[in-house]
């Protein structure tokens, strides 16, 4: 099937499809998004303004049967960072665009009317129209899921993208919303405010029908299958993807972080929580279990890793996904919250509201240190989180993230990167993250570069968290990779097999070439992460970034974390190492 | 000497008390014993370890002392 673009013009409200530009037929996913962010927004854009442009792109591989191969990337100029943003989803939408033909859906202007409210559907024909749903307005999301799920003709099956009341009020905490494989709007493309760019295009839901379409056709099918086969038996022999991640979810990582010293506790103040086993991995499954709840699941069909689970309340009704890692931690650890089901409360109102739970479990923690309310106070803090709706404070100012919180409530210690929050490791006993951290061009982002694997895990070698020597070449190595795997749409969890299994990496460019037909191999997998980080690196440097935003907050290097009394002391001259390689592949790509 | 064990995820099963779960409690060593012989007196599958003693990463040849707090988990990963 022929990748082509889906392109909706909000201020005209025009719908068309148009072939993919053959210098852009190699990418998908984030490298796509970054390109067409990097050649449509000029750098200086206002964010929510007409020139910004939101772009959803599954991978190379989506719609295709390679496992968890079916992610999605969002791009646009991020209002949170004032850079360039990639944010990654799981749930369903990646593989129905991709199996209606649509490399990237594109949706450039905004509405004339600012009240006005669309739903922009695609059906499984690949034909797309616009349509007024003024009456949608402020609507949580799974209310708005239930309403368009009326909409839908018996039988259908289709994949939601949403944005929420958080995202409709121009909040730069907002993320958008894709509905999970039982139609649940729960998984998240959360960093960076993109649920504002959507509010501000007024686009308040996308439904994409791929009823009756299979998985997408390969160039050789023999040589998928092959590889697929191998690749699948790796994901299934490794004892992370294979074991750890169904049984006990991402939160398994709550014991070890604190044991290590490096879960960030009551707004970085400290680097284990005493409570830290009462909102781990291991009680969140025996919890869930012993209620009857789902314990492990994909986020989109084709996962085979499984990690997803839904919590559910004492009577045993679904109340939100996870709590993940990240979730668990911001809300529980860094608010001094031990208590899962407060945790998991918090967790529904940001899912329901649209907001970015890393982003808003450190801002309620930034909040909580100005005093305003205790560490600890799950009641105080969902309070504070609800008073946003309709503009009401202090909620509106929490909802624009944890920078804005600090300066509004006169807050010194802000944990952020480039306006973004850290997320659930502390730079300073895991200075590999922090190099992460720094120099990421998404802002403070884990994901960018999970260094965590070898830090903490044992996976992909081992590097000494508590020094600074290899950390930057760690980070560099790792956000290379990432970017690439993050362009053929996969989940980032498969690094785990991919890091310790020869087959399993080799299976990446088998399955890209046996699907596309294409030559690929390591080096070309590897330059296409190159390039795709040059695109974010060479739009920030044009929207003003410097080496000095590739820093960490003051604070870092001079408050000593227990139990470690650790700083972070990898050298500028090292952060500033990091992108080296962009100079010369811009020139390649022809940028310079 | 005494140890402060803490045993994590399908590990905590092998607590020699027998009653499972995270909390750490003490356990008695010959001086000079080492993480490996902690691994192989509690019988720990046979597998690649993440062992944390006082919160730093420690190998099977680590020698333990009084007091120490040790953690072991299997291979676990998330994020």
């Amino acid at each position: 099937m022929a990748r082509e673009i889906l392109r909706v013009d909000m201020s005209d409200l025009s719908v068309k499809r148009e072939p993919l530009p053959a210098a852009w037929g190699r990418y998908g996913g984030r490298a796509l998004t970054d390109a067409i962010v990097f050649a449509e927004v000029p750098p200086d854009a206002d964010p929510l303004g007409p020139d910004n442009v939101l772009v959803f792109a599954p991978g190379i591989l989506g719609g295709t049967s390679a496992p968890n191969g079916g992610r999605i990337s969002v791009g646009a100029k991020s209002p949170l960072t004032g850079g360039i943003k990639e944010s990654n989803s799981g749930g369903q939408a990646g593989h129905a665009l991709a199996r209606n033909g649509i490399a990237a859906l594109v949706v450039t202007g905004v509405p004339a009317d600012a009240d006005a409210r669309y739903c922009l559907v695609i059906e499984n024909d690949g034909s797309a129209s616009l349509s007024r749903v003024d009456e949608w307005a402020g609507l949580g999301n799974y209310e708005l899921a239930d309403k368009i799920a009326e909409t839908r003709p018996e039988g259908d099956r289709y994949a939601t993208i949403q944005t929420g009341p958080a995202g409709e009020a121009g909040a730069k905490a907002s993320g958008i919303a894709f509905s999970d494989p039982k139609g649940y709007p729960n998984r998240f493309a959360g960093r960076g405010g993109l649920g504002a760019v959507m509010g501000a295009k007024g686009l308040k839901a996308i439904v994409v029908s791929d009823k009756g379409h299979g998985f997408l056709e390969h160039a050789d099918k023999d040589a998928f299958q092959a590889a697929l086969k191998r690749f699948a038996s790796a994901l299934k022999e490794h004892a992370v993807t294979g074991q750890a991640l169904p049984a006990y979810g991402t939160n398994v990582l709550t014991n070890i972080l604190s044991e290590a010293g490096g879960l960030p506790t009551r707004n970085f103040s400290e680097g284990s929580f005493e409570k830290a086993d009462d909102i781990g991995g291991e009680r969140q499954a025996e919890t869930i279990k012993a209620r009857g709840g789902h314990s492990h699941h994909g986020c989109h069909t084709g996962c085979t890793i499984q990690c997803s689970r839904y919590w559910v309340d004492k009577d045993g009704h679904y109340k939100t996904k996870g709590p993940e890692y990240e979730t668990a931690w911001s809300f529980g650890a860094d608010c001094g919250i031990g208590d899962l089901d407060e945790i998991a409360e918090l967790d529904r109102a940001c899912g329901d509201l649209g907001l970015d739970t890393i982003e808003m479990g450190a801002t309620m923690a930034v909040y909580m240190e100005s005093g305003k309310i205790a560490f600890g106070d799950a009641d105080g803090a969902l309070k504070a989180l609800m008073s946003g709706a309709n503009g009401g404070e202090p909620g509106r100012v929490l909802w624009d993230g944890a920078a804005a919180t600090g300066a509004a409530f006169g807050v010194a210690r802000v944990p952020v990167v480039k306006n973004q929050a850290l997320p659930a490791y502390d730079p300073r006993p895991v200075m590999g993250i922090g190099v992460t951290y720094a120099t990421s061009t998404q802002g403070a982002d884990h994901t960018a570069g999970y260094t965590i694997t070898a830090n903490i895990l044992n996976v992909g070698g081992s590097v000494d968290p508590l020094k600074p020597d290899g950390q930057a070449e760690l980070s560099k190595n790792l956000q290379i990779a990432t970017a690439m795997l993050d362009s053929l749409g996969f989940c980032i969890f498969v690094a785990f097999a991919v890091l310790d299994i020869p087959e399993a990496f080799a299976a990446l460019h088998e399955l890209a070439e046996a699907h596309t037909g294409e030559t690929w191999d390591p080096d070309a997998l590897m330059q296409l992460g190159r390039e795709t980080l040059t695109f974010e690196r060479v739009f920030n440097e044009k929207a003003g970034f410097t080496a000095a935003d590739d820093r960490l907050p003051e604070f870092f290097y001079t408050e000593k974390l227990p139990p470690h009394d650790a700083v972070f002391e990898v050298s500028d001259a090292d952060l500033d190492s990091v992108f080296d390689f962009v100079p010369e592949t811009a020139k390649q790509m022809g940028l310079a | 000497m005494r140890v402060d064990l803490a045993l994590f995820a399908h590990l905590s099963g092998f607590q020699p008390d027998g009653r499972g779960g995270r909390s750490s409690r003490p356990l008695e060593l010959e001086e000079g014993a080492t993480v490996g012989d902690v691994a192989s007196l509690l019988g720990l599958p046979d597998e690649p370890r993440i062992v944390l003693l006082n919160g730093r990463h420690a190998e099977d040849s680590t020698a333990l002392s009084e007091g120490d707090r040790l953690a072991i988990f299997p291979p676990v990963a998330g994020g």
